[in-house]
């Protein structure tokens, strides 16, 4: 008889309750693994705004809310170009707009054509605006391909018709979901002329990229710098907030989880103290009756992270759903998600778990066996 | 071995022994003297509360004499460090309730006891399934205890107790919730037991007849032995 063999014929003697702390500990995993995948989403989507220059680096208003407040004017934009090291630096705006039910948050960049090559976009039909056209847009070919357009359809966006004068690719599907508008007229229409939302750079082969990026914020603290979506943070405080919400939520998760297997688990100590006093009494140590109850525990921790994670795919999909966060919430399954969702579990029946070890652990031999 | 043999060589040697509860006010013991050879099958008995359990407790190393010594097979039991390695080891032991856990079977429960041993974990069930024809229960090895009769189970517990080859059995009124018939067959293979194996035996019972099967009676009053009737022939 395995320890391992014990532990299963232990829990299995107790279905109802072994089911039941497992539903609670998965029901904590659903909502920790849950607002992982939703943040870690969200980042992917933001960060993703990152990708689409093809740059070493982009610059970003320090400390903003959220990434597309950032604002940085002709001249900070000018400071950046001559930096030591900087090969060319890509202004653009960025702009979100609902265009239909589907598309809620439709991406809309505003930028010179001059710039286009170096931003890494490639016209994969007609051509691109004018600099400074007012009624012509450029849609990324998935865009063209949902809404169903093309070279020479009108196009309703940023609260005019255009027309449609190419379809470019980036490589990017997000950058391919949204459109491009010259840089004055996305200015112009949303009143914030003379400035753009980022700067993505490419920095002079040969120059050390982090060199480069210091020297810039060092010189102009009012700008950061971000090299990958880790560093996202630094210009979205928004993200922030969401993951620490989420690593608040899980901290929380195991204390409450590990109070409620805790108090279960003790309730079958004061079942199964003669059960006890007789291992110890047949010589077991206490380290082996430790590893025992801990042992149920940790299968129910991950009986419990199994069942989490199932539901947490569960109401992920229903959160993709929900009208407000269609096209919004795109879940990213990170390997991350599963490890926190498998370590909020065994937290919350380790921990819980612990005391009541302890407990069994230390009892007097005697005292447990003539315990009614 | 032969018999003469094995009675001459103490196994327990209890001096002086004292054990007193509630700061003094309980004197459970008060200075036995007592010595158990090899081999040797002793049952020790006397009224309720007359120190007998107190005394096959701290055999077993369950709790401490407050002064006295305790030798048992080598083993000073005042400054015991490893008491669990002493009684998973050293002694097998049975009690008037078989304790044997209800959601494992049979040869589970036997197993269970094997836990932390040398034996290797292949042969456990082997081992297991053998001692449990030795106390004729081989055909119930997969049953709940639950399905066993009072007698079963005590054969069961002593299967249990016999897991780990102790050379020493302590068993605490074994036969005090068991009807007659069973009554006979437990003592029947305690007897056959000594004789097979050569286990020292310490029974503690109040009936006199199921002591009367020892090859030594004990016999104990207020915390004292009061008188030891010679030894039988083994």
């Amino acid at each position: 008889m395995s320890l391992v063999r014990l532990v299963l014929a232990n829990l299995w003697a107790k279905k109802s309750r072994s089911i039941g702390i497992a539903f609670a500990i998965g029901i904590a995993v659903m909502t920790v693994v849950t607002l992982t995948v939703v943040s870690s989403g969200l980042e992917s989507s933001a960060a993703a705004v990152l990708t689409i220059g093809k740059s070493d680096f982009t610059v970003a208003q320090n400390g903003v809310s959220d990434i597309l407040f950032s604002s940085i004017d002709d001249g900070q934009l000018h400071n950046v170009r001559s930096t030591k090291g900087v090969a060319n630096a890509v202004g653009v705006l960025l702009e979100t707009e609902k265009i239909n039910a589907a598309n809620p948050l439709f991406l809309e960049i505003g930028i010179d054509p001059g710039d286009l090559s170096h931003f890494g976009v490639t016209v994969v039909a007609g051509k691109p605006y004018g600099a400074t056209a007012n009624h012509e847009v450029m849609l990324g070919w998935r865009a063209a391909q949902n809404l169903g357009l093309h070279v020479g359809d009108r196009f309703e966006g940023n609260g005019t018709w255009n027309t449609v004068t190419g379809i470019f690719s980036t490589g990017i599907s997000y950058g391919d979901l949204g459109a491009m508008f010259p840089l004055p007229a996305l200015q112009a229409r949303n009143r914030v002329a003379g400035s753009v939302t980022l700067v993505f750079v490419k920095v002079v082969p040969g120059y050390s990229i982090p060199k480069v990026e210091q020297s810039l914020t060092s010189s102009h603290p009012e700008l950061t710098t971000i090299r990958t979506a880790s560093q996202f943070g630094r210009a979205d405080r928004n993200l922030v907030f969401l993951q620490a919400a989420a690593t608040g939520s899980t901290a929380l998760a195991i204390l409450i989880g590990a109070v409620i297997v805790g108090n279960t688990m003790l309730l079958s100590l004061f079942e199964r103290t003669r059960e006890f006093g007789l291992l110890r009494a047949i010589g077991w140590t206490r380290t082996r009756v430790v590893f025992l109850v801990v042992g149920e525990g940790i299968v129910l921790a991950v009986v419990g992270s199994a069942t989490g994670v199932g539901l947490s795919f569960a109401a992920t999909s229903v959160l993709e759903h929900l009208p407000q966060l269609n096209g919004v919430l795109h879940a990213n399954y990170t390997q991350g998600a599963f490890w926190r969702g498998l370590y909020t579990g065994l937290g919350m029946a380790v921990i819980g778990a612990l005391y009541p070890a302890l407990r069994a652990a230390n009892l007097t031999p005697l005292k447990a066996l003539s315990h009614e | 071995m032969s018999d003469a043999g094995v009675a001459t060589r103490p196994v327990i040697e209890a001096h002086e022994v004292k054990k007193v509860y509630d700061d003094g006010m309980i004197r459970a013991l008060d200075g036995v003297d007592l010595t158990v050879a090899n081999g040797e099958f002793v049952a020790i008995t006397g009224p309720s509360g007359c120190g007998k359990s107190t005394l096959l407790h701290l055999f077993a190393a369950l709790d401490r004499p407050t002064s006295g010594t305790i030798r048992v097979d080598d083993y000073d039991m005042s400054h015991l460090r490893h008491s669990n390695r002493f009684r998973r080891q050293e002694i097998g032991l049975v009690f008037q309730l078989h304790n044997l856990l209800p959601r494992l079977s049979v040869l589970g429960n036997v197993e269970i006891a094997m836990a932390g041993s040398h034996r290797p974990y292949a042969e456990r069930s082997v081992y297991a399934q053998k001692l449990l024809g030795d106390v004729d229960l081989a055909h119930l090895a997969d049953r709940r205890p639950t399905q066993l009769s009072g007698g079963e189970r005590q054969r069961v517990a002593i299967a249990r107790a016999l897991a780990n080859d102790p050379p020493i059995l302590l068993a605490d009124e074994p036969t005090g919730s068991l009807d007659s018939a069973s009554v006979e067959a437990v003592l029947g293979l305690f007897q056959r037991l000594r004789q097979e194996r050569g286990v020292t035996i310490v029974l503690v019972t109040h009936d006199n007849v199921v002591a009367g099967v020892a090859d030594r009676i004990v016999q104990m009053l207020d915390g004292k032995v009061v008188s030891e009737p010679a030894t039988r022939s083994l």
